[in-house]
């Protein structure tokens, strides 16, 4: 229904969808979305510029924190540029692990983004066991490598720590159950009136637009639109492994809901093949610090989609220029076409539905002005900080 | 590699004097140089004529006297086709790709935030990921800013 004037409703920067910031300006006509306006950068930390000033080993644990959630995803795509760059081939066993690592944090990115969904549509009951259910995902991840987000196995030249026999039933044990409990959250989303009612014909991307508007990952999947790099343009062991790219053709929140679905069910499978089939051998390989004069475009299928790393190298240990464009920045332009002409009450939905992560977004330029001093603070200083709290 | 050499023997084919160099660095990689002034018939050809319909991103590379900005383009999600040509820092202004591919909005706006080139006809170059009250001309991804200079500006109230 038409009021007949235009309303400006800012959105953010206080978490719009997830606990993070970012600002969206709408118009609004009565309760329909005219326009939307995003204003991006609350994040910036100055990444780019921060690569050109490190080493490439310190640029991996830099990588590493582009973002809490994909961390392994930035890693795999920093760490396999270099190693082009270098020249270096990968031993067997590593490049399974890599993939094994990536889709265990699929699971757990996917799975987190299920509870948000949940939450955003006020269905906090499938909030909380998704959410119970993803600590599997990640006590796995602590049993492997120490950490439960920040895992750091990729390093230049292989993977820091090794997949041993003894933690294989582990892994299998814990994939059984989350197979188990995913069919059924798979099956609530199809059948449920709590999610059907919010989310059919929601948040609408139709095909054409998706490409247009160069969309990524399971937002264009969605849009029944057959593009995954790790089938297009494999690296780790993705070419060895098979496995099936899910689309939908809903082009609404529901076919980004079931994309995700349905994608944790064929990460379990890619997961049990590789840990089945994986050689055995060494981990990694040594490297030389400096690498010689070069550039490299290195993708990888982040839980958000395609994630694209360029390297430039001028024969020293930092690099020229470094260039990360993460999934969630390339699906902006699509989700302010999907916004429009929506309701004021979808907005929350619609924003989760592309699964933005604007810390990795977000990346470049300079910090967060008013909090700078505190960018300088030493460790020493850290530490009191939060022993105090 | 037949269809990356294909791609290359079109692009010569179409683009002959404004092609600078071309190369294949490894299967589905293909980094082309092209002329300043060719860009838009270039564009035009690669995502109409050739089908890389898909924008990745648009980089900017700061080699100095001049800017190079690369765009990273894709056929059917898998070959990547980075298109590059060089801008001289004086006069940074190249036409806008917009038009062509909607998606490339944001992209340029950080091109032209990160390393102040100017994209003629774009639709709106305020900032996108700097603050507001960041000083105009301070583009900080040009080498000649270094962090000692960023820091003075982050820290100005």
């Amino acid at each position: 229904m038409s009021h007949g004037s235009i309303i400006k409703v800012p959105f953010g920067p206080q978490h719009p969808a997830l606990k993070e910031p970012e600002n969206f300006l709408f118009e609004v006509d009565g309760e329909i979305v005219v326009d939307v306006k995003p204003r991006l950068g609350y994040n910036h930390r100055g990444i780019e510029k921060a690569f050109e000033l490190r080493t490439y080993i310190q640029n991996i644990y830099l990588a590493e924190r582009i973002c809490g959630i994909c961390s392994d995803a930035h890693t795999t795509c920093y760490t396999q540029a270099i190693e082009e760059l270098l020249n270096v081939e990968l031993p067997p066993r590593a490049r399974y692990i890599r993939v094994i690592i990536a889709e265990l944090e699929r699971i757990h990115s996917h799975a987190l983004w299920v509870g948000i969904a949940a939450h955003e549509i006020g269905f906090d009951t499938l909030f909380m066991y998704v959410w119970r259910d993803r600590e599997t995902v990640l006590d796995l991840f602590e049993m492997i490598s120490g950490n439960r987000i920040h895992y750091a196995m990729n390093t230049i030249g292989g993977v820091r720590r090794d997949i041993h026999a003894a933690m294989v039933p582990k892994i299998i044990k814990g994939l059984d159950f989350l197979e188990e409990r995913l069919k059924y959250y798979l099956r609530i989303v199809q059948t449920e009136q709590t999610i059907l009612k919010r989310t059919v014909g929601v948040g609408i991307l139709k095909p054409k637009d998706a490409v247009n508007l160069c969309a990524v990952g399971p937002t264009l999947r969605a849009s029944g639109i057959k593009n995954d790099v790790r089938s297009d343009d494999p690296y780790a062991a993705y070419d060895e492994i098979p496995f099936n790219v899910i689309t939908h053709s809903g082009c609404d929140i529901l076919s980004r809901t079931l994309v995700r679905c349905e994608e944790m069910l064929e990460s379990i499978k890619i997961i049990r093949y590789a840990l089945d089939s994986m050689p055995e051998g060494i981990i990694r390989v040594q490297v030389p610090k400096k690498v010689p004069q070069g550039e490299v475009v290195s993708r990888v299928e982040a839980p958000r989609g395609e994630l694209i790393h360029y390297a430039k190298s001028n024969g020293t240990t930092k690099p020229e220029r470094y260039k990360v464009r993460s999934p969630t920045l390339a699906n902006i332009p699509a989700l302010c076409k999907m916004l429009l002409g929506g309701y004021v009450a979808d907005i929350p939905i619609v924003l989760a539905g592309i699964d933005p992560c604007f810390a990795c977004m977000d990346r470049m330029a300079f910090v967060d002005i008013k909090q700078n001093k505190k960018w300088v603070w030493t460790m020493q200083q850290l530490r009191r900080k939060y022993a105090k709290e | 590699m037949e269809k990356e050499n294909e791609i290359v023997e079109k692009l010569k084919d179409f683009l002959k004097e404004n092609l600078v160099n071309v190369t294949i660095p490894k299967k589905r990689r293909i980094f082309v140089y092209i002329k300043k002034d060719a860009l838009e018939e270039a564009m035009e050809y690669f995502v109409k004529d050739l089908k890389f319909k898909h924008l990745s991103t648009i980089t900017g590379v700061d080699l100095g006297e001049e800017i190079e900005v690369i765009y990273h383009l894709s056929y059917k999600g898998s070959i990547m086709l980075s298109a590059r040509l060089a801008v001289s820092k004086k006069n940074p202004n190249i036409p806008t790709i917009t038009d062509l591919i909607p998606g490339a909005v944001l992209y340029e706006r950080e091109v032209h935030d990160l390393l102040g080139v100017d994209f003629e006809r774009h639709p709106d170059l305020s900032p996108l990921m700097l603050p507001e009250k960041w000083p105009k001309g301070v583009y900080p991804l040009r080498k000649e800013y270094q962090l000692k200079h960023l820091r003075e500006i982050t820290s100005e109230k």
